[in-house]
């Protein structure tokens, strides 16, 4: 009997969770993301997909750029997003640190290894994105190790993405400096071998994939992606490891719709949520969630160590670094 | 008793006209005077008092010193090139009995409205290792060799080509204020064509190619489509794509840094339009109304080799970038080769139906354009009249105002606009940042010259007797503007309205900085998706706003008819 009363009251619990969940989750969302274009309109599709009566809509730009636009907005007094989906938690640690963000203290994480989400549940670990180096299937050189793109070879033939428009960049130089033996004198070794530091990492791709340049520094899923479309690419995760973001979802304390946006980190967070990466060709955080087509197995990724307060703390030190080196 | 009569009509006309005059001054206060301002405010009082440490420091870092070397560096070699390419087809239309003038004219015109961001995509897409075009018959340079088209080279070349139909305007221009007597007069001494254009024709056009190239220098300055799709993946940066990278890359925090750089920009522009306006001051009436100069030019046995050089520039200006934009965006991934088994309509579909932002932003630049465009053509009716019938001395001062704004950068706009509407205005509490109100308020500052100009020339033609006919027959202002002057100056205001429309649906410039979500423009989307890696997205995009570029301009040619002379300007 008593059994009889619990499942009822749990599923009573369970329908009244759900029918709020699906009633209350409402009305308009605004997302900022560095995403690209293509993969935040099925993101937002699918989410469409789930909750028809939530209009939510996009914007797109580098993590740098992204930030910069809600600074100017906070400025303005009319900060214009809800929600974030951005390159790195280090960011997120920033906003979380001024204030500019909302918990989400219901959010279902057993799932998730522990630490790979903010501990007081302010932002949330969506997928694991690492920086390798792509190649263009023409080269001569098949680049193994980070060291590599220093060669004699590669010379005038390396491009990388700029921490002043990516923020994974930002962590992947933050890290290499950080790792590497000797330091920034890597990335002075790199400029020394005329490699380019651009654009954003859709740029990497284009010059690799178009020929002008046989080697990039890059995020993992653009290349494995577009060699299985038949671009002339492949991706290399290095023998020395890599470095990794974790594409980060937060909302803000802004928000005029915590309903809605919460429905949206829920939806991110789920094994539906979860596989969406997967399909897209991410390597979706969501331990249980296969492996796309063209990765290791999770386990034999090798991650460089990464130092997250001291990247919080240097984050203008590591962007006037860079930009010194590479005269930007 | 006539004269007297006139005369108090006169006054009288005067008088009802100075609510336009009054209305004009305050239009320009807020839209030239008011920018102009916070800039220098921004930048040598960065905290309330004169400072100008912070902005000597900015200007010689090496970055900055570097970007004002490749902007003027860049600027003047197009400039050069574009004065070579420009003048060789003015003489060609403006003088010679070449074969399909005003087709011509046209189709060079079109070369140029094509948006410069459009244009880069286009030889971006063209040259290099991956040219869907290029590998089609198999000319493609190997995997390795950089695309030629990015960085300094590249860019001079474009905005030279980019920039050669607007020589080639401001000449035809100049042709068509030459009097035909003066080669009547040559013919008759016996010169032949060639020496009647290098001692009569060339030298009277002097003055006016020395003015386009000043044009061509000042609008290469301010480019930002080209610098920022050729130059920023190989950090090559120019000034307005330094403005663009620091402000969106660091945020508000550098407001007084950006604009110092943009002060810096202005006066260089500004210098450069200032020695423009001097060179062509009270040159441009015609000495003899004798329908200026008519075509004396026999080319004879070099018709055909000139025309296929006629041809030759319309296929590498227009046609070329036309067909690698299309490759481009038939191409499933960037660097695949375009085949019977590889062409797709996929990223037609995506940017067409699927994407949603690219969607809006078809709808926004439909509105923010469509929105400028209407509002400046009612308001280039009270300033033309202000300028025209009362204006007086103080003319030279308004029409300096009009095209202060146009003529400047449009980099430097946006940042002004964002130094006056960032924070929340002071009556109202409310920023205008964010909303679509502040692309307009930078639309219609930076637009109004190029409304106002064909209601001007209109205005001018319209005698003033006119007016004063109606007004003795008791016709009041409100009743002259709607029987005279509206149906008289009606197809101006329409041209004006549509040039406005022609060049504010393509730009970038301005939005690149002051959208916002909700308020991207398909400038900002093209270059946000080709920023993202989606070339075949971008160019389809592109594709689309060239067919768009191309039905208006037919529409304006169509209703060429009715303006009057000068206000098509490839009309020949």
């Amino acid at each position: 009997m008593r059994k009889i009363i619990l499942i009822g009251a749990a599923t009573l619990l369970g329908c009244i969770t759900f029918a709020t969940a699906g009633q209350a989750a409402e009305g308009k969302l605004l997302l900022y993301t560095s995403q690209p274009n293509t993969d935040a309109q099925q993101t937002i599709d699918a989410f469409k997909a789930k909750y028809p009566k939530v209009e939510i809509s996009f914007v797109r730009d580098g993590t740098p750029r992204v930030m910069a636009k809600l600074r100017a907005e906070i400025q303005a007094g009319a900060a214009q997003p809800d929600l974030l989906l951005i390159a790195d938690s280090v960011t997120m640690e920033g906003l979380k640190a001024e204030g500019r963000l909302l918990g989400h203290p219901t959010a279902d994480v057993t799932a998730y290894a522990a630490g790979i989400h903010d501990s007081e549940k302010f932002w949330f670990s969506t997928k694991l994105i690492t920086t390798g180096i792509v190649y263009n299937t023409s080269a001569p050189l098949k680049p193994e190790s980070w060291a590599d793109l220093t060669k004699a070879e590669a010379k005038g033939k390396v491009v990388m993405p700029s921490p002043l428009n990516s923020g994974a960049a930002l962590i992947h130089a933050a890290t290499l400096s950080g790792s590497l033996p000797g330091g920034w004198d890597y990335y002075k070794a790199l400029k020394a071998n005329d490699a380019l530091a651009g654009g954003a990492n859709g740029d990497v791709l284009r010059q690799v994939a178009g020929g002008e340049k046989l080697y990039g520094m890059i995020v993992d899923f653009m290349p494995i992606r577009e060699k299985a479309k038949g671009a002339p690419v492949a991706f290399v995760f290095p023998k020395d490891g890599v470095s990794a973001v974790s594409e980060p979802v937060a909302i803000l304390s802004t928000t005029k719709n915590p309903v809605a946006a919460k429905a949206f980190v829920d939806f991110l967070l789920s094994k539906e949520g979860q596989e969406l990466a997967l399909k897209q060709g991410y390597l979706a955080a969501h331990p249980d969630v296969a492996v796309p087509a063209g990765f290791p197995e999770r386990q034999t990724i090798k991650l460089l160590p990464f130092d997250a307060k001291k990247a919080l703390a240097s984050e203008q030190a590591y962007r006037k670094t860079f930009s010194d080196i590479f005269g930007q | 008793m006539r004269f007297f009569l006139a005369a108090s009509d006169r006054s009288l006309i005067e008088r009802e006209g100075r609510g336009a005059f009054s209305f004009t001054v305050a239009l320009l206060a807020i839209l030239a005077l008011m920018p102009a301002v916070v800039l220098f405010k921004a930048a040598l009082w960065p905290s309330g008092s004169f400072d100008p440490a912070p902005a000597l420091a900015e200007l010689s870092r090496p970055t900055a010193l570097r970007a004002t070397w490749n902007s003027l560096e860049s600027a003047f070699l197009s400039a050069l090139m574009a004065v070579v390419l420009g003048s060789f087809c003015a003489l060609l239309i403006g003088t010679s009995d070449m074969r399909g003038k005003r087709i011509f004219a046209l189709l060079m015109t079109m070369g140029m409205l094509i948006a410069p961001q459009v244009a880069a995509l286009a030889f971006k897409t063209l040259a290099g290792p991956a040219s869907p075009l290029l590998k089609l018959i198999g000319l493609a340079p190997s995997p390795g060799s950089p695309n030629p088209l990015l960085g300094r080279t590249g860019i001079i070349l474009v905005l030279g080509l980019h920039h050669a139909p607007l020589v080639m305007l401001t000449l035809l221009a100049g042709l068509r204020t030459m009097p035909n007597s003066l080669i009547e007069a040559a013919q008759i001494d016996g010169a032949t064509a060639s020496v009647l254009t290098a001692r009569v024709v060339l030298p009277c056009l002097a003055v006016h190619v020395a003015a386009a190239a000043m044009l061509a220098f000042v609008a290469a300055l301010g480019n930002f489509g080209i610098p920022a799709l050729l130059g920023l993946p190989v950090n090559y940066v120019t000034l307005p794509t330094l403005i663009y990278r620091q402000l969106s890359s660091f945020g508000p925090g550098v407001i007084a840094d950006v604009a110092t750089l943009s002060i810096l920009l202005a006066l260089i522009a500004g210098g450069a339009i200032l020695g423009a306006l001097r060179i062509l001051d009270g040159r441009s009436t015609m000495l003899d109304d004798d329908g200026g100069l008519q075509p004396y030019w026999r080319l004879g046995v070099w018709r055909w080799p000139l025309q296929v050089v006629a041809v030759g520039l319309v296929v590498v200006t227009l046609v070329l970038p036309f067909l690698s934009l299309l490759a481009s965006a038939l191409v499933p991934a960037y660097g695949m080769p375009l085949t019977a088994h590889t062409i797709t309509l996929r990223a037609f579909g995506e940017v067409m139906f699927r994407q949603a932002s690219t969607v809006e932003a078809f709808r926004n630049s439909f509105l923010f354009a469509g929105g400028a465009a209407l509002l400046l053509a009612v308001l280039a009716l009270p300033v033309s009249y202000a300028l025209v019938r009362i204006a007086g001395r103080s003319r030279a001062t308004l029409l300096f105002l009009i095209e202060l704004p146009f003529a400047l950068p449009g980099i430097v706009i946006a940042i002004a606009a964002i130094l006056l509407f960032l924070r929340p205005l002071p009556i109202i509490g409310v920023s205008l940042y964010a909303t679509p109100w502040i692309i307009l308020f930078a639309y219609l500052a930076r637009f109004l010259s190029m409304a106002t100009k064909p209601t001007i020339a209109a205005l001018t033609q319209l005698d003033r007797s006119v007016e004063e006919a109606a007004s003795l027959c008791g016709a009041g202002f409100g009743a002259r503007l709607r029987h005279v002057l509206v149906p008289a100056l009606l197809p101006a205001m329409l041209a004006g309205a549509m040039f406005v429309f022609l060049t504010a649906f393509n730009e970038l410039t301005v939005s690149a900085l002051l959208w916002s979500a909700g308020t991207r423009t398909l400038g900002v989307i093209l270059f946000s998706l080709e920023e993202a890696g989606l070339t075949a997205e971008a160019s389809a995009l592109a594709v689309l706003t060239m067919l768009i570029v191309a039905g208006l301009m037919l529409a304006i040619d169509m209703l060429g008819k009715r303006l009057p002379r000068g206000v098509v300007p490839w009309a020949v």
